[in-house]
Formats: structure tokens, sequence, C-alpha cells
């Protein structure tokens, strides 16, 4: 029966295209997201909708839609230049057929960054895109929120929606684009014309914004714990009454401390005493292995050429304190094991070229939200009250995205690909229809009378 | 029943809001936009009036 349901959705989505090709763009970013074929599987599996949605937003775009506004920026360029490169590297990679397999989802993620900002030309098509992402999300988000609610949570055992380890499924992923969104749910929830901000938009934004705080505490992902500590500290920006925030979020931190579950309180310990767990003592490990990889391979491995790598670590748990404490020292040995951090996961695949590559794009988005933030905040058109808090909202969401990416393996997600598209597409848009208002602007009739003048 | 749920919220609101994006105009060409490049050429052409 669900099965059905969602498959009558997707095929109504597309064919709702047909009347304004755009859509195809957003039932592009839904399947992406949500991954409907992994739920209906009998039914869309056989259509191959990715394949389907990427080519009917691509050619809509090519054969129905204007173009005259779409500008390619640097930041484009620049996942172009990301895009050749990890091509490159694949020919040449340690575990070609494996890195073959990971190529074969990345470019589409890349070229879907690039083509994105192509198409956001208007402001309902940012906010459509926007919308779209965090409902799309909100599907797996709301399932691991109230399973979380009602105890059902669980390291490595809160199921979301389907038995998928892979995309936003993964619990480390989606505890990190959980938080990395609320940001843009507080946006859409103030600023959407869609659903125009009203109570019932409100309910729904506190509760999944409450729902998305939930999932690293259902999924007990440590990087979770982080992205809503960077959260906390950076909507110390924008809020209004920063001390009145600042007692709430401890009150409600203190409050809220006794009824999370032991495994998770058990679990956040071990980020302060990481020598005696496992995991944690595996990655650094793995971190040492890949600064020494790059020494010999400056250009990187390829992707998955960590399939190569042999460790043996020594994890220590102390037991009694003072001198009747005793230190038990394990010893391990492990190989194959994932970079678990975004930083090192470029390093190691794509070598110092393609880290800086990647630091570049993503830095030069903190940057360009702050210029867009900054040249904004000031203004009082009834019409510019939504740009700075959405180059707010993504610069929060990028820098959340940016440091839970230190723990988890997720350079090339496409979900945060197409954060960044949404970016380029602000950026882009932005400084299109600022232009009019720019100074060199106003004074050209000046200069053009005085020429016109000066001519006769 | 929990997943059912979270389904049918989400799609439902997915459904709403794709709807009525499809019967918006705005989504093809920004008003605001448009009035810009309009007072940009009336503009211009003002100017080609007083040259």
């Amino acid at each position: 029966m669900v099965s059905l349901a969602i498959a009558c959705f997707v095929l109504a989505f597309l064919a709702l295209g047909m009347r304004r090709p755009f859509i195809w763009v957003l039932a592009y970013c839904y399947v992406d997201i949500v991954g409907p074929q992994k739920i209906a599987v009998s039914l869309l599996d056989p259509l191959q909708v990715s394949l389907v949605a990427f080519i009917a937003a691509f050619g809509g775009w090519l054969i129905a839609d204007n173009k005259t506004d779409s500008r390619f920026t640097l930041r484009q360029g620049l996942i172009l230049a990301l895009l050749i490169y990890c091509g490159l590297t694949t020919t040449m990679a340690d575990f070609p057929v494996e890195a073959a397999s990971k190529f074969e989802w990345v470019w589409k993620a890349l070229v879907f960054a690039i083509f994105l900002p192509l198409t956001l030309r208007t402001r309902l098509r940012i906010e459509a895109v926007a919308l779209v992402m965090v409902l799309s999300a909100a599907s797996i988000i709301i399932s691991g929120g109230m399973k979380t609610a009602l105890g059902g949570g669980g390291y490595g055992t809160l199921r979301l929606l389907v038995n998928d380890n892979t995309g936003l499924y993964e619990s480390s992923i989606i505890s990190c684009v959980a938080v990395a969104i609320i940001p843009v749910i507080l946006w859409l929830a103030k600023h959407g014309t869609v659903f125009p901000s009203d109570w019932r938009v409100k309910i729904f934004a506190a509760a999944l914004t409450f729902a998305c705080l939930l999932i690293p505490v259902g999924t007990e992902a440590r990087t979770g714990l982080l992205c809503i500590a960077v959260l906390a500290v950076l909507s110390l920006r924008s809020v209004k009454r920063r001390f009145l925030y600042i007692a709430s979020a401890t009150a409600l931190a203190l409050v809220a401390i006794p009824f999370l579950p032991d495994s998770y309180t058990k679990r956040m310990n071990t980020i302060e005493n990481h020598a005696g767990d496992q995991s944690a003592s595996t990655r650094v490990a793995v971190w040492q292995w890949t600064l020494e990889y790059v020494q010999d391979h400056p250009f990187g491995g390829g992707f998955d050429a960590f399939r190569g790598n042999k460790l043996r670590i020594e994890t220590r748990t102390a037991e009694g304190t003072g001198n009747n404490q005793a230190v038990e020292v394990t010893e391990i040995q492990d190989q194959a094991r994932a970079y678990h951090s975004s930083y090192f996961e470029m390093l190691g695949e794509q070598g110092y070229l393609g880290l800086l590559l990647w630091l570049f794009l993503m830095f030069s988005g903190l940057w360009q939200m702050e210029r867009l933030r900054r040249r904004w905040k000031a203004r009082t058109g009834p019409d510019e009250q939504w740009q700075a808090p959405l180059a707010n909202a993504l610069q929060q969401a990028l820098a959340i995205y940016m440091v839970g990416a230190l723990f988890v393996g997720i350079a090339y997600q496409p979900f945060v690909y197409m954060l960044i598209g949404l970016q380029c597409g602000l950026w882009s848009y932005l400084r299109r229809v600022d232009s009019p208002h720019q100074p060199k602007f106003q004074r050209k009739p000046g200069v053009v009378v005085k020429h016109a003048v000066a001519a006769r | 029943m929990i997943d059912n749920l979270a389904i049918a919220v989400s799609h439902a609101l997915l459904a709403l809001a794709v709807w009525r994006l499809a019967r918006s105009d705005a989504l093809d060409a920004d008003p605001g936009s448009d009035l810009a490049q309009r007072n940009k050429r009336k503009r211009i052409g003002e100017e080609h009036g007083r040259g």
C-alpha cells in the first residue's frame, strides 16, 4: 500500500513537470534525498526514477526554460574542476573497480550541483529547492525523531524508513544533515511564501526542529552532538536577545539531560575519553596512516584508497582511581578502515590538490554567504527582508556540515552539494537583481548625459 | 506505523507544495526582477530620449 502511494506520488510529481519543467529539478532533489525506489522497490526500481528525473530536469531546462538570467559562477567552476580531477584520479586509482563504483554516484552529485544554480533564476525557485530539500529530509527525520521520542533509538539500531545504510539513511550522516538544516527550517517558517508564516507553519517548524535535535540522540552519533553545539554557538550571531537565549539554552540542556538514555550519555563520554574507545582510536590511526600515505601519493590514491590500510591500534581503559588505578591495554589489528573524516577522505583519495579544491569550495561558500548577509541585512524594503536571513541560514548549514565532516566521511554527500548549488544560485541571483542598485549603475545616467552634452 | 505516518505527513506537505508551485507564475518569472528590468529599460530609453 505504501509502495503504491509512493509510486503514485513520484509519477504525479514527474507529471506536474509537464506544466512547469522546473518541477523536474525539484523531483530530482526529492528522488536523490529520499530514494523512493528504496521504499517502493518492486514498483520504482525497474523504472530508474533517479535517471528519469535527472534527464527530465536537464532536458526540461535545455528545451523549455529561459536561460538569459543563468550565470556560471566561480564555485560552479570549482565543482567542475573537482569533477574533472576526480575523473582523472579514478583512472589511476589504487582500487580501480571500487573507485569506478564510487565515481558512478559522485559525478552525478557534482554535475547536479553545477547544473542547479543555472535553473535558480527566481526567488520562488530558490525557496522551492530549500523547501523540497527540507521536506524530503523530513520524511526520514520525522520517522527517526518519533521513534527516538518513544524510546526506540540506539547506536546502530535506529531504523530509518528502510533497511539501508547509504545516503541520508546512515546514522552519522543524517545526524549531521538534520542539525544543518535547522537554520533553513527556521528561515522557511519565517520567510516562506509557499507556506506563508502562520501558527500551523510555526508549530510544524518547531516540531520538525525538535525531531532534528532528537536524531543525534536516537542514532547516538557523537558527530550530531558536536553539530548541535556548533549550531548553538552560531545562533548567537543572529538572535536578538543573547542573554535570554544563552539562559534558555542552558536551562533546556539541563532539563533534557535526565531524559537522555544511559547508552547515549555513556557514548558521548567517549568523546572526552577517546583512548578507551575502539571506534575513536581507529579514526586517529586511519588519519595518521592517511598523512603518511599522501607523502608517497601526493595526488591521492583515488576513491576508496583507504582499502589499502593495515592498522595496529592500542586502546587504553582505566579502572579505579589514584594508586589503585589499573590501565588495561588492548591491541587490535584492523584493515581497510574508512577515513571517518571528509578532510582525510579528500586528502587520501584526491591528494593535496583535491583537498585544496574542496576546501576552497567550502570556505568560498562561507565567505560568499557572509558578503550577502552584510550587503542585505540593513535593507528595509518589503522585498528585501528574506535575503540576509537566507544567506545566514545557508552559511550556518555549511558551517555545521564542515564541523560534522571532521568526523564523518561525507565529502561527496549529494545533499551537501545540493546545498552548495543553492548557495551558488542565491549568490548569482542576488548579484543579478542587485546590480541596478549599485552605485556605478546609479552614476551611469549622469555620465551618459555628460558625454551626450559634450558630444553636442 | 510510525514510518507510514512520517511518510504520509512529509509527502502530503510535499504534494501541496509542488501543487502550489506548479500553479504559481512566480516560479518562472520573478515579478521583482521583471519590474527591475522594465525600469532599467525605461531608464535607458529616457536617457536616449534626452540624448
